[in-house]
């Protein structure tokens, strides 16, 4: 017997969600600087709050890298640690 | 030997030669403990990104080092009595470099290996670029 599950309904319109990819892989960023304040002030939104993985889609090897120059960029007031 | 970063923030009020003096203090402290200074960068007046000791823009100059750990703590004390320097940080960039230099010739030799279609590293950014 065949489940229904399998057979989608008719009118009913499959969601698609554009896929993520992770800036730094797509266009080979290798050394992610805590100097480049154009680069990283992409990732931290107004609140100036690192922004999370599951939104921004950077792979976690990247990710790591970005929050590793986000914070050193914060010790030398490149970046904000909060807004006011 | 290792290659480290020192960036410092000097009070924007401060003179050119002011300036000009604590670079040539650090230089000599690197020299003279048997370290080399490789670059030299005065990345210049910049709004701090919150405020520091009452500032609210510093004059930012950048060292790159080759040096050993004692040289790095030598300048750390000497910017931290420095009253015209409002902030610094070190960050050390040999396993960086390194890293890089593995990425850049596996890169090379799969281009290589590929033939001329493989599409070209990003240029790298310079400094002031990527500070505006």
């Amino acid at each position: 017997m065949k489940s229904a599950k399998e057979k989608r309904p008719a009118g009913q319109k499959q969601y698609y969600r554009r896929k993520k990819v992770c800036k730094f892989c797509v266009e080979r960023i290798d050394a992610i600087n805590y100097k480049d304040v154009k680069l990283l002030s992409q990732f931290v939104p107004e609140r100036a709050k690192i922004m999370p993985r599951r939104i921004s889609g950077v792979c976690s090897h990247h990710q790591r890298q970005l929050n590793d120059a986000i914070k050193k960029a914060r010790n030398i007031a490149l970046l904000p640690f909060a807004t006011e | 030997m290792r290659h480290y970063e020192i960036m410092f923030i000097v009070n924007p009020n401060a003179a050119e030669e002011e300036i000009d003096k604590i670079n040539t203090q650090v230089e000599g402290i690197v020299t003279s403990g048997g370290g080399t200074v490789d670059k030299v960068e005065k990345m210049g007046k910049r709004r701090l990104a919150y405020e520091v000791d009452r500032h609210r823009e510093g004059y930012y100059v950048l060292f790159v080092i080759t040096a050993n750990g004692d040289i790095v703590k030598e300048c750390e004390r000497r910017l931290r009595v420095m009253d015209a320097v409002i902030k610094y940080i070190t960050v050390r960039t040999d396993d960086e470099v390194r890293r890089l230099d593995k990425m850049k010739n596996y890169r090379q030799k799969r281009a290589a290996r590929r033939g001329s279609g493989e599409r070209a590293p990003a240029p790298t950014q310079s400094v002031e670029e990527a500070m505006q």
